[in-house]
């Protein structure tokens, strides 16, 4: 399964939202990251077909996606940023209303329906109305309904917002068994969840793809650029100041600085292993 | 299908609709008909003039037992009324010279004699025995001589070419609505009328407007409600998309038009059973209005107003559902709704004739109750009954409202 974005741009007026991105994905995990504006959710419309693209298409095994029509969407499962849903539906009415909508007979929807809560956690609030579950439940019956059909193309946009850190870990558990054979592309502040499950990143900045490859590839750009510092408290604001300080540490009197920088910035400076998370802070840096 | 069901027990689950639902029910079925035949309109008068008695029931068949006795309308029939209602107001102001008031029975037996009815009849049949000076003072039937009244179905046909006149309907027209007055059988059947009267010309014909509100409540929102619940971007990455999904919303709102529709109606006919029984059903509605032309008995009649009813209900349905597709918020599209229904009523006085007609083509703003009416449309030279026109356009402006809100709601959800 080969799903290839061919110089995809969306521009509203004069802004360009998403600028000619082109890429090749295949069967695995990919984790869409960039800061808010960055055309993460544009991008991920695009390639729904809910969104008509200025220019550029997307080719699924060589078919161009809005021709396909229902065969596409049938391949499909997507949660968008703000999932909407019937607040007087309970969890299972919902996805049973949204499984007829993916064209699931009836006998399937039943099973399949109670098989995702209980993937997702919600088998026991099944019969709760959707508008009295909290802002991670929610999240969850979004998560469940875009399983629903079993999609080829998992697309989701921003799936773990609102999830507790268990709830987090049991999505990516969920999403690593899932992705075999399928293509799942995720987007999420949560640099830590894309550095856990992704095969490869996809770095947007400006709407543009200004990198992408796997984890240890990326960060392997940073190596040698990620120092940590033991500087007195007194000298942290000083260091804020002038270098860009990841992360900062209290360990007694002295605090442990994480400073991103070309070229040692100190002395004592020891040079540490990159994360996706430095990778993230570099690439965004202003 | 399942889609459709899925869709259609959506629109049931929400509040506003079982609300709405049942605000019509208890306004249609409790206060337009259960209360009206059982005090308001058909509740004895009260001893101190002050309201109706809450016993319409035995009240209906006091009224249906005195008309009973005339079985068909003649010359002589209608004397013999007048003689006994002139008979009955004589008692009436003898009671008050002697005893200072009426007495109630008195008053209950001229209440229940079909009163409004036949002097209706009278006024339209020998307006030269109205009286100016005894306008106000005593109805026609209590000084008319009975003796002159004659020749009623002749007046009759005497009463509506005047009428043409009038109205300025000569011609090719006034040839046209002749014609359909031909078909009218003579002699009349004549039972109690005042019932049939107020089913044909206030019951039935009231219900569009009543069903129009809540139609347009529930289905503003069949369409738009989905943007409120920001679940486009769901409906549209979904196999049937937002096609079969449109097609589903439109079956819904039909169907649910259908059920609104027949609940009302199978409540107020059941009252209606209930109450006034099926007797007068074969009597022409020219019982009610005298110079009607349509050749319908009292049932045909109230099948056509049902009819009409239920097919501009469908065509309203049509009309609320298209702008509730290309209106992203449903308190627009209620209002645009409400104005189509009830913007012609308000303006209805103060337009063209022209204007005043082509509103009544409208879904549910026209009335049913045009069959008692000698309105005509005139098209490419050809004259045609109002009714006829009346019942079809409004149905046909729904359904060809129907593709473009399938595709202006697939156009708005992408865009």
């Amino acid at each position: 399964m080969e799903l290839s974005i061919d110089r995809l741009t969306k521009q509203y007026g004069r802004k360009i939202a998403v600028d000619c991105v082109s890429t090749v994905l295949r069967s695995g995990v990919y984790g869409l990251l960039g800061e808010n504006g960055a055309g993460k959710t544009t991008l991920m419309r695009m390639l729904c077909a809910i969104l008509e693209p200025t220019s550029g298409e997307v080719f699924l095994d060589g078919r161009e996606v809005t021709s396909m029509g229902g065969d596409y969407r049938d391949l499909l499962g997507y949660l968008p940023q703000d999932f909407g849903y019937y607040p007087n539906y309970t969890a299972k009415e919902f996805l049973l209303y949204m499984a007829a909508l993916k064209g699931i007979p009836r006998d399937v929807a039943g099973s399949r329906t109670k098989e995702l809560l209980e993937v997702v956690g919600l088998s026991e609030s099944a019969s709760k109305k959707i508008k009295t579950f909290s802002g991670g439940m929610k999240q969850r019956v979004g998560i469940a309904q875009a399983l629903l059909n079993e999609p080829k193309l998992l697309i989701l946009d921003e799936p773990t917002a609102g999830l507790d850190p268990k709830e987090r870990v049991r999505f990516r558990n969920m999403i690593s068994d899932y992705a075999a054979g399928r293509i799942v592309i995720l987007s999420t502040h949560i640099v830590s969840d894309i550095e856990a499950i992704a095969d490869e990143v996809l770095l947007m900045k400006k709407g543009k793809l200004v990198s992408q490859g796997t984890v240890s590839a990326l960060t392997k750009g940073a190596e040698g650029k990620v120092w940590e510092l033991t500087v007195p408290q007194t000298e942290t604001k000083s260091w804020q100041d002038k270098a860009a300080v990841a992360n900062l540490r209290h360990e007694g009197e002295q605090v442990v600085l994480r400073i991103l920088a070309e070229e040692k910035p100190a002395e004592g400076a020891v040079s540490c292993e990159a994360t996706l998370e430095d990778l993230y802070l570099q690439s965004f840096r202003e | 299908m399942e889609l459709f069901r899925l869709e259609h027990k959506k629109l049931w689950r929400k509040n506003s609709t079982r609300i709405c639902v049942l605000l019509c029910l208890i306004y249609c079925v409790g206060f337009g008909s259960f209360l009206v035949y059982q005090c308001i309109t058909y509740g004895s008068t009260k001893e101190n003039h002050s309201g109706h008695n809450f016993d319409g029931y035995e009240n209906i068949r006091n009224c249906q037992e005195y008309s009973r006795k005339y079985g068909v309308l003649t010359d002589e029939g209608l004397q013999e009324w007048v003689r006994d209602y002139q008979r009955l107001s004589a008692q009436l102001d003898e009671e008050r010279k002697t005893q200072g008031s009426e007495n109630l029975e008195t008053v209950h037996k001229v209440q229940n004699s079909d009163l409004y009815t036949v002097n209706g009849w009278l006024r339209t049949l020998y307006p030269e025995l109205e009286r100016v000076d005894m306008l106000g003072v005593r109805t026609m039937s209590g000084y008319v001589e009975p003796e002159k009244l004659t020749g009623i179905y002749e007046r009759r046909e005497k009463a509506i070419d005047t009428f043409l006149e009038i109205s300025g309907q000569t011609g090719a027209e006034r040839d046209y609505l002749l014609r359909i007055n031909e078909k009218v059988q003579e002699p009349f059947s004549w039972k109690w009328t005042e019932g049939w009267s107020n089913i044909l010309g206030n019951t039935v014909s009231s219900l569009a407007m009543v069903l129009a509100l809540f139609l347009a409540v529930v289905l503003s929102a069949l369409f738009a409600g989905e943007w409120h619940d920001n679940t486009s971007p769901l409906l549209l990455t979904t196999k049937n998309g937002w096609r079969k999904l449109a097609t589903a919303k439109i079956l819904t709102g039909t169907v649910f038009t259908l059920e609104l529709f027949l609940m009302v109606a199978v409540g107020t006919v059941t009252l209606q059973l209930i109450y006034l029984g099926t007797e007068g059903w074969d009597m022409p509605i020219q019982m009610v209005k005298m110079i009607a032309i349509a050749p319908m008995n009292m049932l045909q009649a109230e099948i056509y107003e049902f009819a009409f009813t239920l097919l501009g209900a469908l065509g309203y349905a049509g009309i609320v559902m298209l702008f509730s597709a290309f209106c992203k918020n449903h308190v627009l599209a209620l209002l645009m709704s409400l104005a189509v229904a009830y913007g012609p009523l308000v303006l209805r006085n103060r337009v063209p004739m022209v204007l005043e007609k082509v509103f009544d083509l409208l879904p549910l703003v026209g009335s049913g109750a045009d069959i008692f009416r000698t309105n005509t449309f005139c098209l490419f030279g050809h004259y045609i009954w109002s009714p006829y026109l009346l019942i079809w356009v409004p149905f046909m402006i729904g359904v060809l409202c129907l593709l473009p809100a399938v595709k202006g709601w697939a156009r708005r959800m992408r865009s």
